[in-house]
């Protein structure tokens, strides 16, 4: 059976979609928004076995083929890249549809973090970028473990391209608040950036590519974090215990 | 200082003993999922590779597994949420069995379905052999916290689980969360309501987390404080759209409070959220049968049907529903039609008299009324012969027929018997007068329901106050005749193991006693779960006579 039929069985929103009556000889910008959607979702399948694959390949891969190995962790990288954009629109787009199923859970943020350093390890290794994690492992809280792991992600992803060699996340409760700082020992940010991430509303070149997508994804994940009317928040720095570029998000 | 990321603390499990099952649907992914199970540790001669739900249930049905990898869209035939139900119900799985969910894309209905059939963790592809290994590190370590509460609650001692709860928190800092979660339902199924509203309230002070506040309107609505009940689940919604158990809750209460309109919207709103309940989808169809609105209804039923399929939960009465919907849209062909689905995936035997009913209604709607009388004189012979258990909804179906063909005698005893056995039942009694009305007995009908209501009640009480005036034996003796006259009402159930557990307390012990006790219990609490005095009658018996 080939790939795409397997999919398009199994996709959710292909039955949303074949269900919907109101299809006329013109998109609407819902049914658009419907296969784009869907596409997504099944762009998503297609990237997550390139990663299991590629994962599977590097583990095993030959260290002496230095050429190659470099180039299959570049190629990990990509691909993770897009996976995590594909999630970030995906997420985007249920928010709006209200159809998000936001759901917190109380996290050990100690193991979080570790996760998301194992998530990451093979390209840290390949770069030579050290990264150092701080947090009580008492310290728990509570929110919506996948999405955070998307913000941080992006944040960690960032910093590894504007780091010298060094990243830490560190996590601690600052006033009834959690923050966990992505801090890196790279040049900072410019700024211009510094200055629009207090405006924190346009959107800007956070991700080098100029999509503005990670921060906005951030931001909006942050506010979705809410307890006694405090709403969580996203704010860039220079300086911190490296010296360096500093992306913090504080959940309430 | 600090250790370095590269030498991430690998978690202390070994699961190289485990038994693992990996269910999945695509060949390239299923050996992927192998080799992380492999990454983190299982033995790779223990693991079974299945790829769809039908082969899953017979690898459980066969043997025992330590650890399911489930991929939640198995193509066609059940899906993971499906088979874990299934496997729940059916007793296939352990309270010790971890169940990890794997989805490519988080969905509500993938991680909120049904709370009773959570699997341990959802994770979301691609799954990371570090992430995996931490994930089952934590579950195995919180399902020895928790196992001794919910070996408890399974064989319903509640006391000794919330006491054990307490017990847990106290030594155990990072599972606090859910052991204080699962105390609250613990008092609410113990019916001590006060208790648990200081203890929600206690934790609100903390943090806004939804589940407190639907629990809180839970007590509110309980104790029929309608409107508070209804503002707090109106401010959990606009904060948390997304928690369904909040939107299933406010519909059942504006229905209560005879807003279709509202409940109806609130409805349209969860099933949006997560179009694939079953039970929401019933429910969404009952509330626009009620307001007439035959179109939604028929497509809430249809969906019922088809997400029924492939579920043990499957029920004939959405099938006997969106037949009734066909009929009242003046299609007896297509009503007739889904009727004759059940055969195929129904043990007849069970449902044939209910069956029967609605179909002789069928034809009395479309104006056939020798078929439906030939129906109902078929039904009327199966009368008395109490080879069958009792069923409420058979009778009503019944009832409706007899009323319609002119045998309103045997109408009325079957509605007698329903009163009896449902005196407190408001939905019932309603119904029940709404069959007297359709047939012009309105009066005559509302006199019918109070007198056997009286009476009922008359009979359940009459045990207690035997055993009041110390008359044991009698009481007994007045008890079982009340039972059997009324079988599944509730309080009969409870004040015949009250009654026996009195004897007991002032004689020896007798070993058919106490079962019939226990089984009495049993049943009501099946019937009605999270009575209080189920809990207390438990525990007076556990004291008299500890459970095998």
């Amino acid at each position: 059976m080939g790939m795409n039929d397997l999919q398009s069985k199994t996709n959710p929103l292909f039955e949303s979609i074949m269900n919907n009556k109101n299809v006329t000889a013109k998109p609407s910008s819902l049914s658009v928004g419907s296969f784009l959607a869907s596409s997504v979702h099944d762009m998503k399948n297609s990237v997550s076995m390139l990663i299991d694959g590629l994962d599977k390949t590097l583990a095993a891969a030959d260290s002496e083929n230095l050429a190659v190995y470099s180039e299959l962790v570049q190629m990990n990288h990509e691909i993770k890249r897009i996976n995590s954009n594909l999630m970030q629109l995906l997420t985007l787009y249920k928010l709006g549809e209200e159809i998000y199923p936001f759901d917190p859970q109380s996290v050990c943020v100690e193991d979080f973090l570790h996760s998301l350093a194992a998530q990451n390890s093979e390209l840290l290794k390949s770069h030579g970028i050290a990264l150092e994690i701080r947090a009580d492992p008492a310290l728990c809280w509570y929110f919506d473990e996948d999405l955070i792991n998307g913000v941080i992600g992006n944040a960690l992803n960032n910093a590894m391209r504007y780091t010298r060699d060094c990243i830490r996340l560190i996590a601690n409760k600052n006033k009834d608040m959690l923050e966990i700082r992505v801090e890196d020992n790279g040049t900072g940010y410019p700024a211009m950036m510094l200055q629009e991430s207090v405006d924190n509303k346009r959107g800007i070149d956070f991700q080098g590519g100029g999509t503005g997508l990670g921060l906005y994804f951030s931001a909006m994940v942050a506010r979705m974090h809410g307890n006694h009317g405090k709403l969580g928040e996203v704010m860039l720095e220079n300086g911190g215990s490296l010296a360096g570029g500093c992306f913090v998000l504080q959940l309430p | 200082m600090f250790p370095n990321a590269f030498s991430t603390p690998t978690p202390e499990i070994d699961i190289s003993g485990k038994s693992v099952l990996i269910i999945e649907d695509y060949h390239a992914m299923r050996s992927i999922f192998r080799d992380i199970m492999r990454g983190c540790g299982a033995d790779v001669r223990k693991i079974t590779m299945v790829a769809s739900g039908s082969e899953a249930i017979a690898s459980l049905n066969k043997s025992q597994y330590d650890i399911v990898l489930c991929d939640y869209y198995l193509g066609s035939g059940r899906n993971g949420q499906q088979v874990l139900a299934e496997a729940r119900i059916r007793g296939l799985i352990t309270l010790d069995c971890i169940w990890i969910m794997v989805s490519a894309d988080k969905t509500a209905d993938t991680v909120m379905g049904a709370a009773e059939h959570q699997p341990d963790a959802y994770l979301l592809k691609p799954i990371a052999e570090a992430s995996l290994s931490l994930r089952l590190a934590k579950i195995i370590k919180k399902k020895q916290v928790v196992k001794d509460v919910f070996q408890a609650m399974e064989q319903l001692d509640y006391p000794k689980a919330i006491s054990l709860c307490d017990e847990r928190m106290a030594a155990d800092k990072t599972h606090v969360t859910d052991l204080l979660r699962t105390k609250c339902d613990l008092l609410l199924k113990s019916g001590e309501l006060e208790r648990a509203k200081e203890l929600l309230e206690k934790i609100l002070l903390e943090r806004d987390f939804p589940w407190a506040k639907v629990c809180l309107a839970k007590i509110l609505f309980k104790n029929k404080a309608f409107e508070a009940a209804k503002t707090l689940l109106e401010k959990t919604i606009a904060v948390s759209p997304s928690f369904l158990e909040a939107h299933d809750l406010l519909a059942e209460m504006l229905q209560a409070m005879g807003d279709l309109e509202g409940a109806n919207s609130v409805l349209e709103q969860a099933v949006k959220l997560s179009p694939n309940s079953v039970n929401r989808q019933k429910i969404l169809g009952e509330v626009s049968i009620k307001m007439g609105r035959l179109e939604e209804a028929e497509r809430a039923f249809q969906k019922c049907v088809s997400l029924g399929e492939n579920s043990i939960l499957k029920s004939e009465g959405v099938y006997l529903s969106l037949a009734k919907v066909y009929s009242a849209k003046e299609n007896p062909d297509e009503a007739l039609k889904v009727l004759g689905k059940l055969n195929k995936s129904f043990d007849m035997d069970a449902i044939r008299l209910k069956v029967k009913a609605v179909e002789g209604m069928i034809y009395h709607e479309s104006g056939n009324n020798k078929k439906a009388k030939l129906i109902a004189e078929e039904l009327g012979e199966c009368l008395g012969k109490d080879d069958v258990d009792h069923d409420s909804e058979r009778s009503l179906e019944m009832a409706r027929l007899f009323m319609v063909t002119g045998n309103t005698k045997s109408a009325i005893t079957l509605l007698r018997c329903e009163v009896k056995n449902n005196p407190e039942s408001k939905v019932l009694l309603d119904e029940v007068n709404e069959i007297f009305v359709a047939a012009g007995m309105g009066e005559e009908g509302a006199k019918l329901v109070e007198v056997s209501r009286q009476e009922a009640m008359e009979m359940m009480n009459r045990g207690v106050l035997l055993v009041s005036k110390k008359q044991y034996k009698e009481a007994i003796d007045a008890m079982r005749s009340a039972h059997k006259a009324m079988p599944t009402n509730v309080r009969v159930l409870l004040n015949l193991a009250y009654v026996l557990i009195a004897y007991l307390q002032k004689n020896t012990s007798e070993p058919e006693l106490v079962k019939e006790a226990r089984d009495s219990l049993l049943a009501a609490n099946t019937r009605s779960p999270g009575e209080s005095r189920f809990v207390r009658l438990m525990g007076a018996l556990n004291k008299l006579s500890p459970p095998v």
